[in-house]
């Protein structure tokens, strides 16, 4: 197989996150009971064997590299290749959500320049799947093509994935929103490394823009063709999506899709006791992380290392992240609780399936256990 | 020599563990599982860490494979440094001919190089074996104080125990002046714990003089102490008041285990400051089905669980499948439970899988012990 390096960016953000990426990125939120969202990219890039990975950084980076650290976790502290920082340009702090700007790829160049590699693999940061790459990577040096997109048929609308034009197994555009049906851009692509290089010369005036909206002229004139990925794909763009995308770990068959030895996801390890069902507790259809104390009811819901449900409270159909407390006699339906927060015995927090409750970590600081 | 360190550890690893039968079959008893995520080294390796030593020996003999493999680099206790670590250290070939370990003190001085190589004064002897949480370092600064050739840890024992074990009798300062190994009439009830500080080039003098002594078993308990004594060195006594357990039987090891279950357990695992930590394999998050029941269990990472679980530990990676019903036993890693098997007052070994309507346990008389990497037939009884 030819030599490729990966490339993820997560100089990226939304308006729809109802505040919960204010403080970190998308790429570093936390997801279904001890991940981030960018262990995904990261763990399909050592998984697919790329081993060295740029990560292009968002302006609000600490909850990020925090988590990343040297890239032990993903086996990328390495002497050959291993994971790159590339500080991400400011125009990432613009809610456009544009994932491949061309000034993140220009401010790291010499990132591109210092190795041999052929290709460059490019994903997001927000990307939930299990996606082995190696056909992709095959299918794109076989047919020599400029670029190879992943597309997938869309299973519902987006406004934030761009739907892809395809004309004779040739894409001929691209454009923002897709709609169920349509073929929807995985915002995963690989590219001859010269070529990216190049762009990075041709397209400088308007290094400002994401890529595939640069291109807009010259698809016609490039040889860039589609590689269909029909696995399971969510991306985060928005509470519904990250509500929706945790609950959805519940049912075992996507769980196991997504999560299973052979590529196994990997993340930032972290020294937990194992989770603590107790006599009074009543637990059904939920992933309970280590560190939980359970003495409540829980049901169909998602709770992260270190949470407590004391005795008497009821948590349903909610994600619950790291640390918060629900006190005895509490009511929380369809919430996110944020992490570090404590839920008094008095508090019924109940949102909707259509409007999901969020609450932003340490409102109500919960103490820090023992 | 690199940096200069106050203190190295040597942990003695090599042990079978025989008494723990079917579960040091195929490994050591330092690999064996705890808590159902943890391994029993995992206690010296993690006090070690929380203590501020940076090096360890790990002397291994026995089945060393799945210990070897579980402490690698000692990453997982933050020992991968420059100039420290964690170093294996297996017996091995001379130019004369090599020869396994004889004793606890011969396992060291074969070792010798290990000590010399680093620049400290002090070296703290370990074993594997017990369930505990100490900080040596507290340790460290009663020998240096006393000005001790040796320190041995102790801990008062119940008297009709303490002909089990190496018995310290001392004076007012704690200084000791009589050991006993195992004595038929104990004159105090004050154990020796295996854990040993000794001033670094003491030491190396006590072993090469033991090494050399064709009568000698070349044991710390039997040995070193007793002829240190008859020197006249000053040997000290450090008093530990904490939980310290022996996990070397099976009614101990599933006792010490289960302990874990109680409201509020003697031995803990949740202590931010003094944490034990592991080195466990990547799991997904625990999934609680719709059919489970659960009443007051520890579930382990990568647990899926669809069946009835009462009053037990399951480790990482296990699988409880519907109707299966569990109480009051211990399921080790990475095992299978199948449909409407029973299993009451257990221990299931690692990687076992336990086929559908199996029968597993009684609820009195002696705990029922399955090993590691087995397979019980489909409605097979195992009283």
């Amino acid at each position: 197989m030819k030599e490729v390096i990966g490339l993820i960016s997560a100089n990226y953000g939304t308006n729809d996150m109802q505040r919960l990426s204010d403080e970190r990125s998308i790429a570093s939120m936390p997801f279904g009971g001890r991940y981030r969202l960018i262990d995904f990219a990261l763990s399909n890039m050592i998984n697919s064997g790329i081993t060295a990975v740029g990560l292009i950084t968002p302006y609000k980076f600490r909850s990020l590299l925090d988590h990343i650290g040297t890239g032990s976790a993903w086996m990328l502290d390495r002497k050959k290749g291993g994971l790159y920082i590339l500080p991400g340009t400011t125009y990432g702090m613009s809610d456009k959500s544009d994932r491949f700007l061309l000034c993140d790829m220009r401010q790291n160049d010499v990132y591109f320049h210092r190795t041999n590699a052929e290709y460059v693999l490019c994903t997001s940061s927000n990307i939930v799947c299990n996606m082995d790459y190696t056909p992709l990577i095959e299918a794109h040096t076989e047919s020599g093509a400029d670029i190879t997109m992943v597309t997938k048929i869309a299973e519902r609308n987006n406004k934030y994935i761009k739907k892809v034009l395809v004309e004779d197994g040739q894409v001929t555009g691209v454009k923002p929103g897709v709609m169920r049906g349509e073929l929807a851009f995985l915002d995963s692509f690989i590219i001859r490394r010269e070529l990216l290089i190049q762009f990075m010369e041709w397209y400088s005036v308007k290094e400002y823009m994401d890529i595939f909206d640069i291109l807009r002229k010259d698809y016609k004139r490039m040889d860039i063709r589609t590689w269909n990925y029909d696995g399971y794909v969510r991306e985060i763009f928005s509470v519904k999506d990250y509500y929706n995308t945790n609950m959805e770990l519940l049912d075992m068959d996507i769980n196991g899709t997504l999560f299973n030895e052979q590529m196994p996801i990997r993340t930032k390890v972290q020294d937990c006791v194992p989770a603590h069902v107790y006599p009074q507790a009543k637990v059904k259809n939920s992933l309970i992380s280590s560190g939980c104390l359970i003495r409540g009811e829980v049901e169909n819901s998602v709770l992260f290392r270190g949470v407590t449900i004391e005795e008497g409270a009821v948590v349903r159909d909610s994600i619950i992240m790291q640390s918060s407390v629900i006190k005895g006699g509490a009511i929380v339906k369809n919430a996110v609780i944020d992490r570090n927060n404590l839920i008094g015995s008095d508090m019924v927090i109940k949102g909707s399936d259509e409007d999901i409750y969020v609450m932003l970590k340490e409102q109500r600081k919960a103490k820090k256990m023992g | 020599m690199g940096r200069r360190k106050k203190c190295i550890a040597m942990l003695l690893a090599g042990g079978q563990g025989s008494r723990l039968g079917a579960l040091t079959k195929d490994i050591a008893k330092p690999a064996v599982s705890f808590g159902g995520k943890y391994r029993i080294i995992d206690f010296s390796l993690s006090n070690c860490a929380n203590s501020g030593i940076d090096t360890v020996g790990v002397l291994t003999q026995y089945r060393p494979f799945e210990l070897n493999a579980y402490v690698g680099d000692g990453e997982a206790w933050d020992f991968s440094s420059v100039d420290g670590g964690v170093y294996i250290l297996p017996p091995y070939e001379t130019q004369t001919g090599g020869k396994w370990y004889k004793g606890t003190a011969d396992a060291i001085y074969r070792n010798l190089d290990f000590l010399r190589k680093f620049d400290a004064d002090y070296v703290l002897i370990l074993s594997g074996d017990h369930l505990y949480r100490m900080n040596y370092n507290d340790m460290l600064k009663d020998h240096m104080k006393k000005k001790a050739a040796a320190t041995i840890s102790v801990m008062e024992v119940p008297w009709e125990e303490a002909s089990r074990f190496g018995i310290l009798s001392t004076d007012e300062e704690n200084q000791v002046t009589k050991f006993a190994e195992k004595p038929k009439k104990p004159e105090s009830n004050l154990a020796s714990m295996g854990i040993y500080i000794f001033t670094k080039d003491i030491l190396i003098d006590k072993l090469i003089e033991d090494a050399n002594d064709e009568e000698s078993s070349h044991d710390f308990g039997k040995n070193i102490i007793p002829k240190l004594l008859n020197e006249g060195a000053h040997i000290n006594a450090y008093r530990f008041d904490g939980y310290w357990k022996d996990v070397g039987t099976i009614e101990s090891y599933y006792e010490t285990n289960m302990q874990l279950l109680r409201e509020n357990p003697e031995f803990s695992m949740i202590d931010e400051k003094f944490p034990i930590m592991s080195n466990s394999n990547i799991y997904p998050v625990q999934y609680i089905g719709n059919t489970a029941i659960l009443e007051n269990c520890i579930i382990n990472n990568g647990c899926k669980i669809y069946g009835r679980i009462k009053n037990s530990i399951i480790g990482n990676g296990c699988v409880v499948k519907e109707g299966a019903y569990i109480e009051d036993s211990l399921v080790l890693p990475d095992t299978v439970i199948e449909e409407d098997v029973k299993i009451v007052r257990s221990i299931i070994g690692e990687r076992t899988v336990i086929r559908q309507g199996a029968r597993i346990g009684l609820r009195e008389g002696e705990i029922t012990v399955i090993g590691n990497n087995e397979t019980i037939k489909k409605g097979a009884v195992k009283p």
